[in-house]
């Protein structure tokens, strides 16, 4: 039995008494979430919900303290919450393990919270639950965390800004392929060479790679590496005789880069690579079968000969394997974090680029993230006091706050008021409804059209005529393209969960967002749109200027790093923040105004797609 | 500065692998054989504790054998109904083993040399284990979290090297190691230290003013209401040319009804600084807050000072 004495007196029986009756759902229990799922089990909240997809790892354990070496490949939610109803057992806690993007969290299902606490670790999920919770008005509590670094901050659906109100850069780095095939400079080129392009093409799926290329200026180079490609794919063909390895290495680091060299323009201003040789290597490093890859230092750059042995031996087990599967490169799959850490240093000694270790290697191919266990509990402490602020109707006492790191600091923490929402918000800005289907099997596109129409004349919603409908990138409607209309909801794909929004084709008013939920138990309506209730006044949309569009976006062909984990937001906010001290009040801590923000890379081999 | 020489076993990487890539090999030796010792069971002991067992240090020490109450089970969230009575120290490195089973963790005083001594809460002998560390070549820290307020006081000894990754110029993102040395005092001379500076505007822009009730609070005196902190203030900024009012009415309400009371949030905010702070004592990397951190939960305030 908890007792609440000293949260009361800290905060007042009425405020304990909120948050015991408040329902919260916490998205994600891992780093922050376990901290966070600790701290809201102390401080007086009862209803808690926590949803996570993934089942606990070894290297979690080092900061999710939740979890323990007997939990391992259990799923996290069940943990977490096992683990916090001990610590209390008054809570009603609820686990549930699931992507929060499943379409059976619904609206409603968003809806029946009083609070959600994102506590996530990439962008994608984070932009599902902030627009849920939009649609449903429900404030969200914002977090991310990267290495030392963190940041806290409150949504309220047209009150503050929401996370989508300013542009994010993008996830995934790309590098333009020439960089990658033909003129590697960085230990990281060698490392997307050995992972996206030499792998994928061995023992992933051969058409990967042309996937990943697009048509640029130098059409004639591509066309050339497009045919170097295809030629390596022929070698799969060798696999499992004893010269594959052999034949692998001489097309790799032999012929290809032979045929780099005698482009001789290509190395005018660059220091020419030097071919490698497989029968010098080979004699002076032990059999395959000899050999031991556990004897290789994993924090040390390998020698040339162990590289060479170590490429040998991955070599072998990948195609083992290989006869009877597709495989995907995965971090924790030692043979293939072997073949990719031997690859990449064999082309770096044949570029000339300094040589990275093989734990070091994991870091780069598998877009590891640093995490401690102080970050998470600082932010997550911090979470549930801007909670209580929310809960308490304090939200202009509510901040956004960044946890900042460096010797010259004089504040851990930095902070900013909550903006209103940005007028441009693609997001926010929105008219989020419900819209209750009976029967999916019956209800047409054309039926959800002809309603929205007659409801003009009810309600103004200022659509017009003609309208627009979209779901996600998909379109589903306009007056040029209608040929849904006598599809039925649900051969369209469109049950609970989704969401549809309409626009007006002049573009002159907000648009409108309908979530899409079953009816109520009691409900015989075919279409029900509710919710107006709810939607804030907006003023009319500003006219688009040109200069709105993206211009990050560039025709370089480009390999795009897939598969990858995202980048938290938070050390990119940090970089921006270190930029703009000047920018802070000494005193109160407060941004003096909002920092510029330059979403441009300043790497140039870097492009960012959006 | 020694080198670390015992080597890191693959399974304890595998463990600690995401805050290796963070903070690197040579600083996960150098906290596998560090020792810390914590004097005084708080919500922020709680914390501090739990941030050190998982980040993998040799050793952990706790002491405070008072009895379990009924107020502990509101915050110390390992603590149950069935352990009222016992003594918190050893009731909690108990429950701590299962967070990482390779910390060694006890319960009472011990004569080894540590790494770092903490001494938590309004510690009447703060100063005297601050001076026996001094004599031992022991880092001190003092540090509370009480309500929505906390602090930590550290004193790394005259002189502390350490390392720091630094920007290479013009190179995005390329740093290299390079060496400093900082200079700490005591906590007794830290709380009769003369500011430079006379002028009340100034004096708050480089002093916060929690700073100056913390400084009253992190030598022991134990006060109750408003007009108890604001005596024991007044008394801790005598003699020292520090203008009246340094510290606000308001300030100083909002602090009096912090006190005798826990936040399990705050006390994570303030014990995972704290716990940092630590950790960059024993791994040499990065300078340690010199010398004081004030945090204002509700301000979402946490700022250093020297003083």
């Amino acid at each position: 039995m908890r007792n609440t004495s000293q949260l009361a007196r800290l905060f007042g029986a009425n405020t304990v008494e909120k948050i015991s009756h408040a329902r919260v759902l916490v998205v994600g229990a891992g780093g922050i979430g376990c901290e966070l799922l600790k701290d809201l089990s102390m401080s007086g909240y009862r209803h808690i919900h926590a949803i996570d997809l993934d089942t606990i790892d070894l290297s979690n354990l080092n900061r999710q303290f939740l979890f323990q070496r007997k939990h391992i490949k259990k799923p996290k939610a069940l943990v977490a919450i096992s683990a916090i109803t001990q610590f209390n057992p008054q809570i009603n806690a609820q686990a549930t393990q699931a992507n929060i993007k499943d379409p059976q969290f619904t609206a409603d299902w968003f809806g029946h919270f009083d609070m959600v606490f994102n506590a996530l670790d990439n962008l994608e999920a984070r932009r599902h639950v902030n627009a849920m919770c939009l649609a449903t008005g429900v404030p969200l509590i914002e977090s991310g965390t990267a290495g030392y670094l963190g940041q806290v901050t409150v949504i309220c659906g047209g009150r503050t800004e929401c996370f989508d109100c300013h542009p994010k850069p993008a996830e995934k780095k790309t590098y333009p392929v020439c960089t990658i095939r033909s003129t590697p400079t960085a230990p990281i080129h060698c490392v997307v060479w050995a992972k996206n392009y030499l792998f994928a093409q061995l023992f992933g799926q051969a058409e990967a790679e042309a996937d990943e290329i697009n048509d640029g200026d130098d059409a004639e180079e591509l066309k050339v590496l497009r045919e170097e490609a295809q030629a390596l794919a022929r070698l799969t063909e060798a696999m499992g005789t004893d010269d594959f390895a052999r034949l692998v290495f001489e097309k790799a680091f032999c012929t290809d880069i032979e045929r780099l060299l005698s482009m001789k323009d290509m190395w005018a201003q660059r220091r020419p690579p030097k071919p490698l040789d497989f029968s010098e290597l080979e004699l002076k490093s032990p059999c395959a079968d000899k050999f031991d890859p556990t004897s290789l230092p994993d924090y040390e750059p390998l020698t040339i000969e162990q590289a060479f042995s170590l490429f040998a031996y991955s070599c072998q087990q990948l195609a083992s394997r290989r006869a009877g599967e597709v495989l995907h490169f995965d971090k924790d799959d030692i043979d293939a974090l072997y073949f990719v850490a031997a690859t990449a240093s064999l082309r770096s000694f044949a570029f000339g680029i300094d040589q990275r270790s093989i734990f070091a290697v994991k870091a780069m191919a598998g877009n590891i993230i640093p995490a401690i266990a102080t970050t998470n509990a600082m932010i997550a402490g911090m979470m549930v006091l801007q909670s209580i602020l929310v809960l308490s109707n304090r939200i202009s006492e509510c901040r956004t706050a960044y946890l900042t790191y460096g010797s010259k600091r004089t504040r851990t923490i930095t902070k900013e008021t909550l903006k209103p929402p940005s007028p441009l918000c693609p997001v926010c800005r929105r008219r989020y409804l419900t819209m209750r289907i009976a029967d999916f099997g019956k209800t047409t596109l054309g039926d959800v059209i002809e309603f929205v129409q007659l409801l003009e004349g009810q309600r103004d919603l200022k659509l017009g005529r003609e309208i627009s409908i979209v779901e996600g990138s998909r379109i589903l409607y306009d007056p040029d393209y209608d040929d849904n209309l006598t599809r039925t909801l649900e051969s369209l794909g469109l049950v609970s969960g989704r969401m549809l929004t309409l626009a007006s084709e002049d573009d002159v008013v907000v648009p409108v967002v309908l979530s899409i939920c079953g009816s109520r138990e009691d409900g015989t309506e075919s279409i029900v749109i509710e919710g107006f209730e709810r939607i804030p006044e907006f003023a009319p949309l500003p006219e688009k200027t040109p200069s709105d569009g993206n211009n990050e976006t560039d025709d370089q062909a480009v390999i795009v790093v897939v598969d990858e984990p995202s980048i938290d937001l938070a050390s990119r906010e940090q970089d921006k923040r270190k930029l703009n001290t000047q920018d802070v009040d000494p005193t109160t801590g407060e941004s003096r105004k909002r920092c510029a923000v330059d979403w441009g890379s300043s790497d140039k081999d870097i492009t960012i797609l959006d | 500065m020694s080198s670390a020489t015992k080597e890191i076993s693959r399974d304890e990487v595998a463990l600690y692998d995401r805050q290796i890539r963070l903070w690197g090999m040579e600083a996960q030796k150098r906290l596998g054989q560090s020792k810390v010792k914590i004097h005084g069971i708080k919500a922020v002991t709680l914390e501090l504790s739990k941030n050190l067992v998982l980040a993998g240090i040799k050793s952990l020490y706790l002491i405070d054998n008072t009895a379990i109450n009924e107020e502990d089970l509101e915050t110390q969230y390992y603590f149950n109904e069935n352990d009222l009575g016992q003594p918190r120290d050893k009731v909690l490195a108990d429950r701590l083993r299962v967070l990482n089973p390779l910390v060694n963790i006890e319960a009472g005083d011990v004569d080894d040399k540590c790494d770092a001594v903490v001494s938590v809460g309004s510690n009447k002998e703060s100063v005297e284990v601050n001076k026996r560390c001094r004599d031992k070549g022991e880092c001190f820290v003092a540090a509370d979290s009480f309500g929505l307020f906390g602090y930590i006081f550290v004193d790394c000894l005259d002189t502390h090297e350490y390392v720091e990754e630094v920007r290479v110029e013009g190179d995005a993102g390329e740093t290299r190691k390079e060496s400093f040395v900082a200079s700490y005092i005591e906590l007794q001379e830290s709380v009769r230290a003369r500011p430079e500076i006379s002028n009340l505007n100034r004096l708050v822009r480089k002093y916060p003013p929690l700073v100056f009730i913390s400084q009253a609070l992190s030598t022991g005196a134990s006060c109750k209401d408003e007009g108890e902190l604001t005596a024991l203030v007044e008394k801790t900024l005598t003699g020292r040319g520090i203008p009246e009012g340094i510290v606000g009415e308001e300030l100083m309400q909002r602090v009096a009804s912090s006190l005798g009371t826990e936040f399990v949030p705050c006390a994570a905010v303030v014990g995972g600084t704290l716990a940092q702070e630590i950790l960059k004592i024993i791994t040499r990397k990065d300078m340690p807050i010199n010398n004081w951190y004030v945090y204002d939960a509700l301000q979402a305030d946490g700022i250093v000072c020297k003083l």
